[in-house]
């Protein structure tokens, strides 16, 4: 019993040790779940079938898309004019606006108009406060 | 009275703007104090420790209170831990006594506010002393207790437990950190991402992933629901509470407030099971269980004492062990890195100066939520009405700043923000438990150093086992709890195939 609980580590391949174990485990148990829920996986489909029936088709995608264009261009335009966070209040602008046109429900004059309002004000209040009064680093 | 010398202008005003905050969000459904605590991490950067725990503690308490006035009036939990609360405030609110539902939680959210404030200031330096005595072994051995613990109360054992171990994987993604011993190697990495995931995911975008982004990507999903219009808020009459239905719920009061405590300080285990566990109890005790869910004031007393007695028990496990109570103290944890400091056994001790805050925090964090709620009641219905629309977009911008400033300007990390709001919401798919997977992911790097140190040190496995009495009784804590687990969902299993 003594020799085979002994344990000796090689440093140059110590990384790995952890990672396998664990990675093991996570297998292990991803059996277990697979044999023990068989039925509900096998019958997933359905289950997959409803949430996409129930899916709202053009917010969640919509909110997704305009995330991704946000997050892609915020660099490219912020490179303009480096060290100023003018990446990110020129994309945060337009975001929040058709973000907020997104979310909306009911999309009449006064809801456009608050929507117009809220995203004037507050990207470039949140950019001064953050780069000019925190001094913190922004896109 | 050198504790009071904390007490200037800026902590005052930035813990009664965090409380105000966080009851906002906590009164929005699909908004939670962890969410606050997300979105408002950003602008600690420059407020300096002590003061962004005052805003960030102010926010948790708010949060967390917040959520009983939707629960009440709209019978929609604003948060999750106050599932419970809607049980007897909706019927409440039907009858037209909404706002007496509303005055008896925010009196018991004080009481179990305050209790769980007693219980840290016990036991967090207690637990804390006693931990300083561990070694690499025990440090070890209770990481996988609070990962057991948490699988035990999952929905699910056995997929509680791949969520864990899961969020130690995906910890362990990139290089093996020299600075705690390791030796700089990559593993984990798919090729190409070498220069991004050298230093694995950082913290801080992982949780305002999984946390902020996801709950707004479960919001669109389901169509962003139209806020409430001000008609469909029931308040009720402005008189019909008085002080006198606290009379007999005393021990409600301090046995919910106890519970409430007692599961913040299990690592990982948040405010819905703490409210679900003292409504039962209070349910069980009561001499009249058949009014609970009709519109009992003992079911809201033991709900909201419950969720608010979370509070301060969930920063036990936090400042004496390093392990986050709860997903909001998960993201204290940041706070706290944010700042250069580290939590765990002797942060106590070191930084006496920011633990005498942080419970003056808490106290004046709790005063301040009883007055404004008590006394701009008729008010709070007003926030249930502010549309989703102003909030979410605002929301998902100051994301982006949390993320993009907690590395001083990497794009990287934004974009793990994007990777986990979208794992968030897969997982919830999936039936993945997200308190398990951040508690694993948080932990997993020094659970491989202690692990990796220990079998250094001695070169024998058996030694997590006889290292000390300490690992002995963790063991058997480890045992108990994955034993209660399977207890617990046998009967489940069972009282199910009763009911069908």
């Amino acid at each position: 019993m003594g020799e085979l609980t002994k344990v000796s580590i090689d440093f140059a391949t110590s990384h790995l040790i952890f990672p396998r174990i664990v990675g093991g485990l996570l297998l292990v148990l991803g059996l277990a779940i697979l044999i023990s829920r068989r039925k509900e996986i096998a019958g997933a489909g359905a289950h997959w079938r409803e949430i996409w029936r129930q899916m709202d088709k053009l917010r969640l995608p919509g909110v997704l898309a305009l995330t991704l264009i946000y997050f892609s261009l915020m660099v490219p335009i912020g490179d303009l004019w480096p060290n100023t966070g003018m990446g990110f209040l020129i994309c945060s602008i337009p975001f929040v606006f058709l973000s907020g046109l997104l979310f909306m429900h009911e999309r009449g004059r006064r809801e456009i108009l608050i929507m117009t309002a809220i995203s004037l004000t507050i990207p470039p209040l949140v950019w001064w406060l953050f780069s000019e009064v925190f001094f913190l680093t922004l896109p | 009275m050198e504790f009071l010398n904390v007490l200037t202008p800026t902590f005052v005003s930035l813990i009664v703007g965090g409380t105000l905050v966080g009851i906002i969000f906590g009164a929005i459904p699909g908004m939670t104090a962890t969410m606050a605590v997300a979105v408002c991490l950003p602008i600690t950067y420059s407020l300096g420790l002590q003061n962004g725990l005052a805003l960030l503690l102010g926010l948790y308490v708010g949060g967390i209170s917040g959520g009983l006035v939707p629960a009440i009036l709209l019978g929609i939990p604003g948060t999750p831990s106050s599932i419970t609360t809607t049980f007897d405030g909706y019927p409440m609110a039907k009858r037209g006594e909404g706002e007496a539902a509303m005055r008896i939680g925010i009196v018991a959210s004080l009481i179990g506010g305050l209790i769980s404030l007693g219980a840290l200031a016990l036991f967090a330096p207690t637990l804390a002393d006693f931990a300083i005595k561990f070694s690499y072994v025990e440090k070890f051995l209770i990481i996988l207790f609070a990962l057991s613990v948490m699988a035990a109360l999952s929905k699910d054992m056995l997929i509680g437990i791949f969520s864990g171990v899961l969020g130690v994987f995906v910890s362990l993604i990139g290089a093996y950190d020299i600075s705690k011993g390791g030796n700089g190697e990559l593993r984990l990495t798919p090729p190409g991402a070498e220069y991004w995931l050298e230093s694995g995911f950082s913290l801080l975008p992982v949780l305002i992933g999984l946390f902020g982004l996801a709950a707004i990507f479960e919001e669109a999903e389901i169509g962003a629901p139209k806020g409430q219009s001000l008609k469909d808020v029931r308040v009720g009459k402005s008189s019909g509470f008085s002080f006198s239905v606290f009379r007999g719920q005393i021990v409600n009061l301090i046995r919910s407030s106890g519970i409430g405590a007692f599961v913040g300080i299990l690592p990982g285990v948040g405010g819905s099971a703490a409210s679900i566990l003292a409504y039962s109890n209070a349910k069980t005790f009561s001499k009249t269980p058949e009014r609970f869910g009709k519109g009992e004031p003992a079911g809201i007393i033991a709900s909201e004492a419950g969720n608010n007695g979370l509070t301060g028990g969930a920063l036990v496990p936090l400042l004496s062990l390093g392990i986050p109570g709860d997903s909001t103290t998960a993201l204290l944890i940041g706070a706290f890195t944010l700042q250069g400091v580290q939590v765990g056994p002797l942060f106590i001790g070191n930084n006496a100066a920011t633990w005498d805050a942080m419970l003056l925090a808490m106290l004046i964090a709790n005063i301040v939520m009883f007055i404004t709620m008590y006394a701009a009641i008729r008010y709070l219905a007003l926030i249930v009405t502010v549309p989703k629309y102003v909030l979410f977009p605002i929301i998902l911008m100051m994301c982006v700043i949390g993320a993009y400033t907690i590395n001083r300007g990497i794009m990287f990390d934004v974009w793990t923000l994007l990777i986990f709001g979208l794992f968030g919401w897969l997982a919830v798919k999936l039936r993945l438990e997200i308190a398990p997977f951040v508690i694993g992911f948080i932990l997993g790097p020094s659970a491989e150093v202690y692990f990796f140190k220990t079998l250094e040190s001695f070169g024998d496995v058996t030694i997590f086992f006889t290292k000390s009495w300490i690992a002995g009784v963790l063991w058997l804590l480890i045992a108990a709890s994955v034993i209660g687990s399977i207890v617990l969902s046998r009967r489940r299993a069972k009282s199910q195939a009763d009911a069908s």
